[in-house]
């Protein structure tokens, strides 16, 4: 019949010699090879050209005094030294500590919880999920500008919001206790929708199975999420936590011009404004390359320990 | 300090140093980088005047005339002379922009610099002296006080384009509403408070001074410390004077601002001075000459009073005299061009080179003309004939001092007790010690030009 499949005779592949199909597959290996480094290549450039090698530069440039003008002269570790006797350079690390402690998690659980909020299908939840996530697609540098507006104080719309409610609302950017406070809150306003999206993703790869299961046992909620979620959302949370760290410490820059310049009183001058200001506002560039480059070596520090703590992600050798 | 002097032992150039970082970095990237080592925005082609005004970034008039203002002057010169000159449009230029473009070898020809910047400028051997391309009769008719920022014993280093006093502004419709009037106006800083106490009581705006740490709220505060005697350094530069009565008593003017409620912690409106008076959010505000102009472009009709800054007992009155200069680069293409245009166009004597300089001041923009010659030439222009621009020309001009030209650690140990006082409730004596012993410990390592 003709269009049957015959499968009394064997392909001629089959036929091969063995040193003909070994060859073979060699070439497509290798054409393979060349494919994936070609598809990588657009990356690899740029991230060799734009990361690696200024980070290298960077970190040579810790070394040296630099006048702003082209001229470079070698210090050896005194820039590092500075940092030790800079208690500006302390204060603003120490704050990023904080900053870095209470964002981090912040940010984790605001992320989780909107997830677990927006999984189900329900009316308008393609709305609800766009809406949390829009923040995010908007520049930071309007995000900041608005939230001056709302903030400004008595005249502001969250001022007169209270004032309706009978509180009056501080200097939430004019006070020192509460500027630190208001980038965090704004902070995590705007970046909670992304770590939403990367939350939901991880549940939504969970088989349903696992639920059914968990169902058919009788676990409750608590129980469901507690042996069925949480286990299998180990590796997108340790992709949460590592991102979201460096995200915290070396982003957030523009809002941090616009919303407060580093005040009042140095209290929103987190390292990465530090590192900022000591290289254009001062021109210290061999100071400002020190400083990041111990940023540098805390966040490879933090990785490490993470991806120890971890096993790279997977949690346990069973997995 | 001597410019354009031999690098210090152990110095190396910018090439050497990217040569021996590319080593290391790779060779990939080595060909890419090193194009960094080229001496001037553009290596070719006429040479780049980086500046805020032209071309004109929006078709506001009162931007478009300030650009055309530019363009003339250029044009004019290009038509002159054989080396040609283009105007760039450079925002921000104060700060990271151009201190970035010099530390990578790509400074502009020809810039506009302001006294807060200009030191590090001075101190990097990359400003062109211009005494050699002004006359001495040109040197003489620019206001000594206010050159004074930009010169080094005979040396020249920017051409100053305008002169910007400050003084405080008040909205005589929340005067009126607050039950005020003219004879009112505080003389005096008891008074300022006790005026705007009553302002604020009434329900009006409050009296606003800069509270975003920066070199502009430095500059707005200097006259306050100077009114009582009170300096940042001594006569000769060699140690810090900050730790004073008159430091403590001015930071305690500021911070009794705030804790009093009159000053509001956050500069209201987005720091724009013409919205808030027109919204009632303030009533009277620290501010330049420049708002004159803003006031004219935005809110014609708005009733704008402006007085001389109120001084302390037994005070003198003081100002700050701000504003932009011309600066030519001598790591530039040529940096002899750059030095003449600087010179004509800013310092020619002849009557076209003083109608020059008055319409910038007094027809594109409402400044105090920087020379002797067009500020009697604006006077015949009518430049004057306002009430605010004679208060300006009669009150407050006389008292002005030219901004200080402080290294950043010096204008951060100030920022910092400004801040401490006026934000965060710092005791005025301590952070007057305290500024003082990090500008001491500063000194002794300080080279360069006298502070």
């Amino acid at each position: 019949m003709t269009g049957a499949i015959d499968t009394a005779g064997p392909a001629p592949a089959t036929h091969k010699r063995p040193g003909r199909s070994r060859a073979a597959a060699s070439d497509l290996a290798k054409r393979e090879r060349r494919a994936a480094y070609l598809f990588l290549s657009p990356n690899l450039i740029g991230l060799t050209v734009f990361v690696a090698v200024p980070m290298l530069l960077s970190i040579v440039l810790a070394f040296f005094s630099v006048d702003g003008f082209g001229g470079y002269t070698f210090v050896g570790t005194a820039n590092f030294e500075r940092m030790v006797g800079d208690p500006q350079f302390i204060d603003s690390l120490g704050r990023t500590m904080i900053y870095l402690f209470v964002l981090v998690p912040g940010l984790f659980l605001s992320g989780l919880g909107l997830a677990l909020l927006v999984r189900s299908q329900f009316p308008l939840v393609g709305l609800f999920r766009t809406a949390l996530f829009a923040p995010n697609v908007v520049s930071l540098v309007v995000v900041a500008l608005i939230w001056n507006f709302l903030l400004t104080d008595d005249v502001g719309f969250v001022a007169k919001l209270l004032g309706r409610l009978g509180i009056t609302a501080p200097s939430w950017l004019g006070d020192p206790s509460y500027a630190l406070g208001t980038v965090m809150v704004i902070t995590i306003w705007f970046s909670m929708g992304y770590y939403m999206l990367i939350f939901l993703a991880g549940l939504q790869d969970i088989p349903r199975e696992f639920y059914e299961v968990a169902s058919i046992d009788g676990a409750g909620p608590w129980q469901t999420f507690r042996n069925v979620t949480w286990p299998m959302l180990k590796p997108t949370s340790f992709f949460i936590l590592l991102t979201s760290t460096i995200a915290v410490m070396t982003g957030g820059l523009e809002m941090l011009v616009i919303l407060t310049s580093g005040g009042p009183a140095n209290s929103t001058t987190l390292i990465v404004y530090y590192v900022y200001q000591q290289a254009f506002v001062y021109g210290e560039f061999g100071y400002a390359s020190a400083i990041g480059s111990i940023m540098v070596l805390i966040l490879l520090a933090w990785s490490a320990l993470l991806f120890a703590l971890t096993r790279g992600g997977r949690f346990t050798h069973a997995d | 300090m001597p410019p354009h002097g031999p690098r210090p032992p152990g110095a190396i150039s910018r090439r050497r140093f990217l040569g021996g970082s590319m080593a290391l970095a790779g060779a990939a990237a080595a060909a890419s980088l090193s194009g960094c080592g080229s001496s001037s925005a553009a290596a070719e082609g006429p040479l780049q005047f980086w500046n805020f005004y032209a071309p004109p970034p929006s078709d506001d008039p009162a931007t478009v005339a300030r650009a055309q203002w530019m363009q003339a002057t250029v044009d004019q010169w290009n038509a002159e002379n054989s080396e040609q000159i283009e105007l760039v449009f450079a925002p921000v230029l104060g700060s990271e922009k151009l201190s970035t473009a010099f530390a990578a070898g790509t400074g502009p020809d020809i810039f506009l610099i302001s006294p807060g910047d200009i030191i590090r400028y001075i101190n990097g051997d990359v400003l062109v002296d211009l005494e050699p391309y002004l006359s001495q009769e040109a040197i003489d008719d620019f206001f000594p006080d206010n050159m004074a920022t930009r010169v080094v014993g005979d040396q020249v280093f920017a051409l100053p384009m305008e002169i910007e006093p400050l003084a405080l502004y008040y909205s005589r419709p929340a005067f009126e509403q607050a039950g005020l009037s003219e004879g009112d106006i505080p003389a005096t800083w008891d008074e300022l408070l006790d005026i705007a106490d009553k302002l604020v009581s009434a329900g009006q705006g409050g009296w606003v001074v800069p509270t975003t740490q920066g070199y502009y709220q430095n500059f707005v505060w200097y006259p306050w410390m100077w009114q009582g005697g009170g300096r940042v350094m001594s006569d000769d530069g060699m140690s810090a004077a900050f730790d004073s009565q008159a430091t403590i008593d001015a930071l305690t003017l500021w911070k009794s601002g705030v804790e009093l409620g009159l000053t509001p912690r956050v500069e209201p409106a987005g720091d724009d001075i013409v919205s808030s008076f027109v919204e009632g959010y303030a009533s009277m505000w620290q501010s330049g000459i420049w708002s004159i102009s803003d006031f004219q472009r935005k809110a014609p009709d708005f009733d704008l009073g402006v007085f001389p800054l109120p001084v302390p007992p037994g005070g003198e009155p003081a100002t700050s005299l701000g504003g932009w200069a011309f600066a030519a680069n001598a790591m530039g293409r040529n940096p002899d061009a750059a030095a003449r245009f600087c010179a004509w166009a800013l310092g020619s004597t002849d009557d076209a080179g003083i109608t020059r300089v008055a319409e910038w001041c007094v027809q594109t923009k409402t400044d105090i003309p920087p020379r002797q010659s067009a500020l009697d030439r604006a006077n015949e222009m009518g430049g004057f004939d306002t009430e605010l621009m004679r208060t300006f020309r009669d009150d407050i001009f006389p008292s002005g001092r030219g901004e200080p030209r402080f290294p950043p650690v010096i204008y951060k140990a100030v920022s910092d007790a400004i801040q401490s006082c006026q934000l965060a409730g710092g005791d005025a004596a301590d952070q007057a010690a305290t500024g003082a012993q990090a500008i001491d410990a500063y000194l002794q390592t300080y080279e360069g030009a006298q502070l």
